[in-house]
């Protein structure tokens, strides 16, 4: 029987990005200089550290650059940011969420 | 062209900072803390002699204010070269100083160079090229009777500037110190004279402001891009 449509049609496979996600995948590359490419970061790989290997200071500088794009205010001293910046899917719900439309 | 912003150039070591950055085709910032005149005129001669140049005052003790000077010069483009050489000092020996005497060196040779530093810092890590400079002193690296507040200042700037030359290592942004020892400049007044100078520097004789600002030249230069997180004294083989 052919997988029922309804519930496949929103979410994408685990491993590949959204299309937000993706936006959100080339802002970072971009804003960080990285040499990634943007669909090649895992959706659920760590940010911090192993994954992506960013510092504080790549969170910082994708913090502005967030701001800027999504209008959306990261700070430094939030105790959610673990949580938040734990992998590009956490990021990228977390501003979608807040993102003025 | 690069920007570079120089504090305290209305002394004569801030002044020769801003001649040698101008040389070298930098649009230069001379900022001066209440001696505005002194800096405006500095960038009449620049410009005279053909060079890019400005002046601005404000107070590096003042956070706000100094985060809002900035931000408006930053406007225009990203300052990638920010000399911290503004400085006071208020000379006593530790037993007899005053609070006062010790709140004020630390606010402007210190909290100045944080105020004025930061704000620019993470403009300059987008451009993923950048020069920080901060000027210390002698005293800073083996002390000096009467300047316990100055040396303590001058070095916290040796801890903030190695610290910060890790975090931007990667970013293509070199931080440095550079420590004169006793430099020819009205400030020195009667201080030394020369048989105190002959005793106390192994070359015999003070140093020039120009030779201070070689030093921070080359460090504000491309070809100093691997030297970062160190402090060079300037003094003539003195500590």
């Amino acid at each position: 029987m052919p997988p029922d449509s309804a519930t496949q049609a929103n979410a994408p496979p685990a491993a590949d990005l959204s299309s937000d996600e993706l936006e959100l995948a080339r802002l970072i590359v971009s804003a960080l200089n990285l040499e990634t490419a943007p669909e090649a970061i895992a959706p659920e790989e760590p940010l911090y550290g192993e994954g992506l290997g960013l510092d504080s200071i790549d969170i910082l500088e994708m913090s502005l650059a967030i701001s800027k794009t999504y209008g959306v205010e990261l700070r430094s001293d939030d105790p959610e940011n673990e949580r938040i910046f734990r992998s590009l899917r956490s990021l990228n719900a977390y501003v979608q969420a807040r993102r003025a439309r | 062209m690069k920007r570079a912003l120089v504090t305290g150039a209305s002394g004569a070591i801030g002044a020769a900072i801003c001649r040698e950055l101008a040389a070298q085709g930098r649009h230069v910032i001379a900022h001066a803390g209440a001696r505005g005149e002194a800096v405006e005129r500095l960038a009449e001669e620049l410009r005279a002699a053909g060079h890019s140049a400005e002046a601005i005052a404000f107070d590096v003790t003042d956070a706000d204010r100094a985060r809002a000077c900035l931000a408006r010069l930053a406007e225009h483009a990203p300052i990638q070269i920010v000399v911290s050489n503004a400085g006071l000092y208020r000379d006593a020996p530790l037993p007899g100083m005053s609070p006062a005497q010790w709140r004020e060196v630390v606010e402007v040779n210190l909290n100045g160079f944080f105020n004025v530093t930061q704000p620019l810092l993470l403009p300059m890590i987008a451009t993923r090229w950048g020069r920080v400079v901060a000027v210390s002193s002698v005293a800073a690296l083996i002390g000096n009777r009467g300047q316990a507040n100055y040396a303590a200042a001058k070095a916290g700037l040796h801890g903030a500037i190695k610290s910060l030359a890790l975090e931007l290592a990667t970013r293509g942004v070199t931080a440095n110190v550079v420590a004169p020892g006793v430099i020819d400049t009205p400030i020195l007044g009667g201080a030394f004279p020369p048989e105190r100078i002959k005793s106390l520097v192994p070359m015999q004789r003070p140093g020039t402001p120009e030779e201070v600002a070689a030093l921070v030249g080359f460090l504000a230069s491309e070809r100093a891009g691997y030297i970062t997180g160190q402090v060079i004294a300037v003094s003539g083989g003195l500590g």
